[in-house]
């Protein structure tokens, strides 16, 4: 009898190890940038460049096997399909926007060399986040992407509204985390596994799950919608992103908030929308209820917001809102999947490269940009002033900008899954969010400059990742065909 | 459909292509800008004169179709096409472009702030409006008609006047909260829509054979029928950009706030893209529940037209009495839209054409002053006529076509209107024909106060006259106010055989066979 017969070890196959190709070069790739990050005088540099090929190299292997075959490894619980690299490849793309927009910002406000190697940690553990079905899997790889995200939120070190952000963000997370470790024990006592797979198969067999089986799964939900930002689980979001450096908080908008997106969709594609169970139905309607809360809060407060980045910490609130109207019409059938990670997407997009612009005027420990000093940016410094309008108009969601398409795909489906009421309330507060966008633009432009302006920073990285971000919100506002056809081959 | 031109895509896209190269040019050429925006509005009417000559006036259908997939996924492609309700609107936004252009051309000396950016404005806003009219999808129709908002909400908020931003922000509002109930409308229309092949289509004529459920036993059930619901979302975001009375107070806001060309722009060409997706979305795509709520709609127009006479009368700024006028003007095409009336339905078109002409004019003529004096207020003028002879020719011009004198192209549009829906609603129209008195009431009364009478200042006698260019400007619309007053067939001859069959298909559905 040989050992393997005893002990049976797991193999990795050569086709396996490719499509984990890009997991392991991010991991190495951060490992060694907080390496070289440790020089003296290079470290910035040497960190910045470092990350910026490991991603690159992390995306061209994720790019050249999208569609071999479905890898599943450690018996289930990483699923590398077209549909997990796909979104590992736009999170992918989010990081490097936001390594580029770090450099620079990093000297700037004092930020370590390790933030490069802490963005490549915590894209790793999205990716996983992402490509698993396993509840347990789940938490380990929140929990490395949160960690991460927790140091670079605290990691302006001269700024005192940093060092708060950090622990309320810190305190509120591991509490979210808790809720969802302590959810997932009793969705597993309920049904006998972590597996969505297998609980969604519980639940289709035993139409009447036990009591604690929504207890759990109610724990879960309130940690997910903890994690999107949602009302009323969104304490936390303004004060984090106004007291992370701005970089970090762009970041942090884009791909945290994808990423939480894309996971909560898949608990809640697997254990809320199963037909036939009566009891979740609760839970059907408290989404209604958290989107449409989430919309009408968000709109309404940003109103009242003079701060830049505040604002978009309440609009992000609402954008969740739109979102949480997709989740809600997924049940209904398969367009409002693609809708909503074809908004998540383009939004992430448009808010990298408004935080980056941000970042280009703020000064060093500035809490944040008020509105008021960016006065007349837009006649003194036409391409940015252009760039930032072209963001804000893609949240507001005017055609021209990808949020257009976006925000066009996300509704026509709600409206197709027959939920019309909802996207009625979601159109009208988004004329409220017209407002205050317009706002921005309104004193870009039409107001004059004050003596206290902000002023040009001149951060060669954080300019062309706002070029970046414009041009895409430009590409695919005006041709979305090729990037609709490929979420539509995904979620086939 | 298949492309058969790409004439119309050039029409469209021109405007930007010159307004990129305006943008690229070195800032030591910034003083030419104004004029290669000049070169782009001639470029623009001659490829509409072409358009014209090609257009085959007796077809009813779209021509010189161009057909480019776009979001084939999703049942939306750019489809443009014309025919003979928006050939006319077309030439309207190609004859406003030059002469609103050379009308408003800065005096020696002045340079406006940023005036490059000034100039591609200009040209963003007229590819929305030709877009906007030719798109023959209704996907494209919307993204053209929030394009144009764009352009006005800057030329309005940067190049404005005092309450500049105030006015702005409430003009993008008003027509962002109308556009946004369409859009959910245009979702439900696209579900309908759904082909075999679970695709929709956006294809305006598709959708436009699209029948949905309506029920007028009572007055809830009619209101709470599909169609119902629908028409109110579309027709909510049309009358807003008309403006129909009650939801016309961004325009007198607007037009004062606006710089000259602005106003123009707006009072000539923007008001009509909501009579125009009145007349070609709103009423034939959803024709039962038109005809149902077509007294309310009526009774709407005809206080727009008395309310915007008896404001305009009242106005002491002469800008904002234009304005009001405009108010009052457009209701008479809401009430030629909603009668039902084949000669109604030509008249209203012809309204739009023509309101286009009087108020852009009437604009120019208030530019004119404003730029020579600084100032609007109808009681600092006087005695004109003697100083300014040639203004005050062409400002009577523009007068007797906004009161609709016979022989000027005023008469041809409302003359119809009032006709035609005489013969259904006597009562309401007996009381818009006063707004024809009325009309004449203020517009004279703008002419006596600014012309005519004794000067109110000393300043007044150095005024100088219109220039070669004003006067062109003005001699251009004055050839159309007298060209459509005596020969209206010659210009709008090659929209009969449209607007037969759209006037025939719409009373076919309505189910009006007798005596119409």
């Amino acid at each position: 009898m040989s050992l393997v017969n005893v002990f049976p070890l797991q193999q990795l196959k050569f086709y396996e190890l490719v499509s984990l190709l890009p997991l392991f070069i991010l991991s190495f790739g951060g490992l060694f940038s907080l390496l070289v990050g440790t020089h003296k005088e290079k470290g910035h540099e040497l960190g910045f460049l470092t990350s910026f090929f490991t991603l690159v190299l992390a995306l061209v292997f994720g790019c050249n096997n999208l569609f071999t075959t479905d890898v599943t490894l450690l018996s289930g619980t990483l699923v590398l399909s077209p549909f997990t690299k796909s979104v590992s490849l736009m999170v992918m793309c989010f990081a490097l926007v936001a390594v580029v927009l770090t450099y620079g910002q990093d000297k700037k406000e004092n930020l370590l060399p390790e933030i490069y190697g802490l963005i490549l940690f915590s894209t790793a553990g999205m990716i996983m986040m992402m490509s698993t079905t396993h509840l347990l899997f789940m938490f380990i790889a929140l929990e490395i992407m949160s960690l991460a995200i927790y140091v670079m939120v605290s990691m302006r070190r001269s700024s005192r509204f940093s060092a708060e952000a950090g622990l309320k963000y810190f305190i509120l997370g591991g509490l979210a985390s808790a809720f969802f470790l302590y959810g997932s024990s009793l969705v597993f006592g309920a049904t006998g596994s972590f597996e969505l797979v297998t609980i969604e198969n519980y639940l289709m067999a035993n139409n009447n799950p036990t009591f604690i089986y929504f207890i759990g799964l109610g724990l879960i939900v309130v940690a997910m919608l903890f994690k999107v930002g949602a009302v009323p689980f969104h304490g936390w979001l303004p004060d984090v992103y106004q007291g992370a450096s701005t970089n970090v908080t762009g970041f942090m908008g884009a791909a945290v908030k994808f990423t939480a997106f894309v996971a909560f969709a898949l608990i809640a594609k697997h254990m809320i929308f199963v037909p036939n169970v009566a009891g979740l139905s609760w839970f059907k309607s408290f989404i209604w209820l958290v989107s449409a809360a989430s919309m009408i809060y968000g709109n309404f407060v940003a109103i009242s917001q003079h701060e830049l980045k505040r604002m978009l910490a309440f609009s992000t609130i609402a954008h969740t809102g739109y979102l949480l109207l997709g989740l809600y019409t997924m049940n209904e059938g398969t367009t409002a999947s693609q809708s909503i990670i074809l908004y998540l997407f383009f939004y992430a997009l448009s808010n990298l490269g408004a935080f980056a612009v941000i970042a280009l005027f703020e000064e060093k420990n500035q809490k944040d940009l008020t509105i008021e000093q960016i006065a007349g940016m837009g006649m003194k410094h036409p391409v940015l002033g252009g760039f930032l309008t072209i963001f804000l108009l893609s949240m507001a969601g005017i055609p021209l900008t990808s949020g257009f398409i976006g925000k066009y795909g996300l509704f026509s489906s709600a409206v197709n899954g027959g939920e019309i009421p909802l996207v009625v309330i979601a159109v009208l507060t988004s004329v409220v969010s017209v407002y205050y966008y317009l706002r921005v633009i309104v004193y870009l432009y039409m107001k004059e400059a004050t003596a206290d302006g902000a002023v040009y920073q001149g951060l060669k990285g954080a300019a062309f990742a706002a070029f970046f971000s414009a041009a895409a919100t430009l590409q695919f506002g005006l041709f979305p065909k090729a990037i609709i056809q490929f979420v539509k081959l995904l979620a086939r | 459909m298949e492309t058969t031109s790409t004439l119309l895509s050039w029409i469209i896209f021109s405007p930007l292509l010159f307004g990129i190269i305006i943008l690229l040019m070195p800032s030591s050429l910034e003083k030419y800008s104004r004029t290669v925006a000049l070169v782009q509005t001639i470029f623009n009417s001659l490829l509409a004169v072409i358009m014209y000559m090609n257009f085959d006036g007796l077809s009813a259908n779209y021509q010189m179709v161009h057909f480019i997939p776009w979001l084939p996924d999703w049942g939306i492609n750019y489809v443009i096409g014309i025919d003979g309700i928006s050939l006319p609107l077309v030439m309207l936004t190609a004859f406003v472009g030059p002469v609103a252009i050379l009308g408003t051309w800065p005096a020696e000396g002045v340079t406006l702030k940023k005036e490059k950016f000034f100039v591609f404005l200009l040209t963003c806003l007229q590819t929305g409006m030709y877009g906007t009219f030719l798109a023959a999808d209704l996907f494209l129709f919307y993204f053209f008609w929030e394009v144009v908002l764009i352009p006005m909400f800057f030329l309005i908020g940067i190049w404005g006047g005092k309450e500049r931003i105030y006015a702005t922000v409430k003009f993008f509002l008003y027509t962002m909260v109308g556009s946004l109930l369409m859009l959910v409308a245009i979702f439900f229309l696209l579900k309908t829509s759904v082909g075999p092949n679970g695709i929709p289509t956006a294809l305006m004529t598709d959708l436009a054979l699209l029948r949905f459920d309506f029920n007028d036993t009572t007055l809830w059930s009619a209101l709470t029928s599909p169609q119902t619901l629908l028409f109110l979302a579309f027709s909510l975001a049309f009358v807003i950009k008309v403006p129909m009375v009650p939801f016309h107070t961004w325009l007198p806001d607007a037009h004062v706030q606006a710089p000259t060309i602005g106003s123009v722009f707006l009072a000539a060409v923007l008001l009509k893209l909501g009579t125009y997706g009145l007349m070609r979305i709103a009423i034939p795509f959803f024709p039962q529940a038109a005809y149902y709520f077509s007294t309310m709609f009526i009774i709407f127009g005809v206080i727009g037209i008395i309310y915007g006479a008896f404001c305009a009368l009242a106005q002491t700024d002469f800008k904002k009495l234009v304005a009001y006028s405009s108010v009052s003007h457009m209701g008479y095409i809401m009430v030629g839209l909603f009668s039902f009336q084949k000669i109604a339905i030509a008249g209203s078109l012809y309204q739009m054409i023509n309101h286009g002409i009087s108020a852009g004019g009437l604009f120019l003529v208030v530019g004119f002053l404003y730029e020579r004096l600084h100032t609007r207020n109808l009681e600092e003028f006087g005695g004109l006529a003697k100083v300014v002879p040639v203004m005050a020719i062409a400002f009577m011009i523009m007068t007797l076509s906004s009161v609709a004198l016979p022989g000027s192209n005023g008469f041809v549009g409302e003359f119809p209107i009032l006709l035609g829906a005489f013969q259904v609603q006597p009562i309401y129209v007996l009381l818009a024909g006063t707004g024809v008195i009325l009309g004449a009431v203020y517009a004279l009364k703008a002419y006596q106060l600014v012309m005519l009478g004794p000067k109110t200042r000393k300043d007044l006698d150095h005024l100088h006259d219109l220039n070669v260019r004003e006067v062109i400007a003005m001699c251009i619309l004055t050839l159309f106010v007298f060209g459509i007053g005596f020969f209206p067939r010659s210009f709008f001859g090659k929209s009969d055989a449209t607007l037969n069959t759209y006037s025939n298909s719409l009373i076919d559905k309505v189910g009006l066979y007798e005596s119409r």
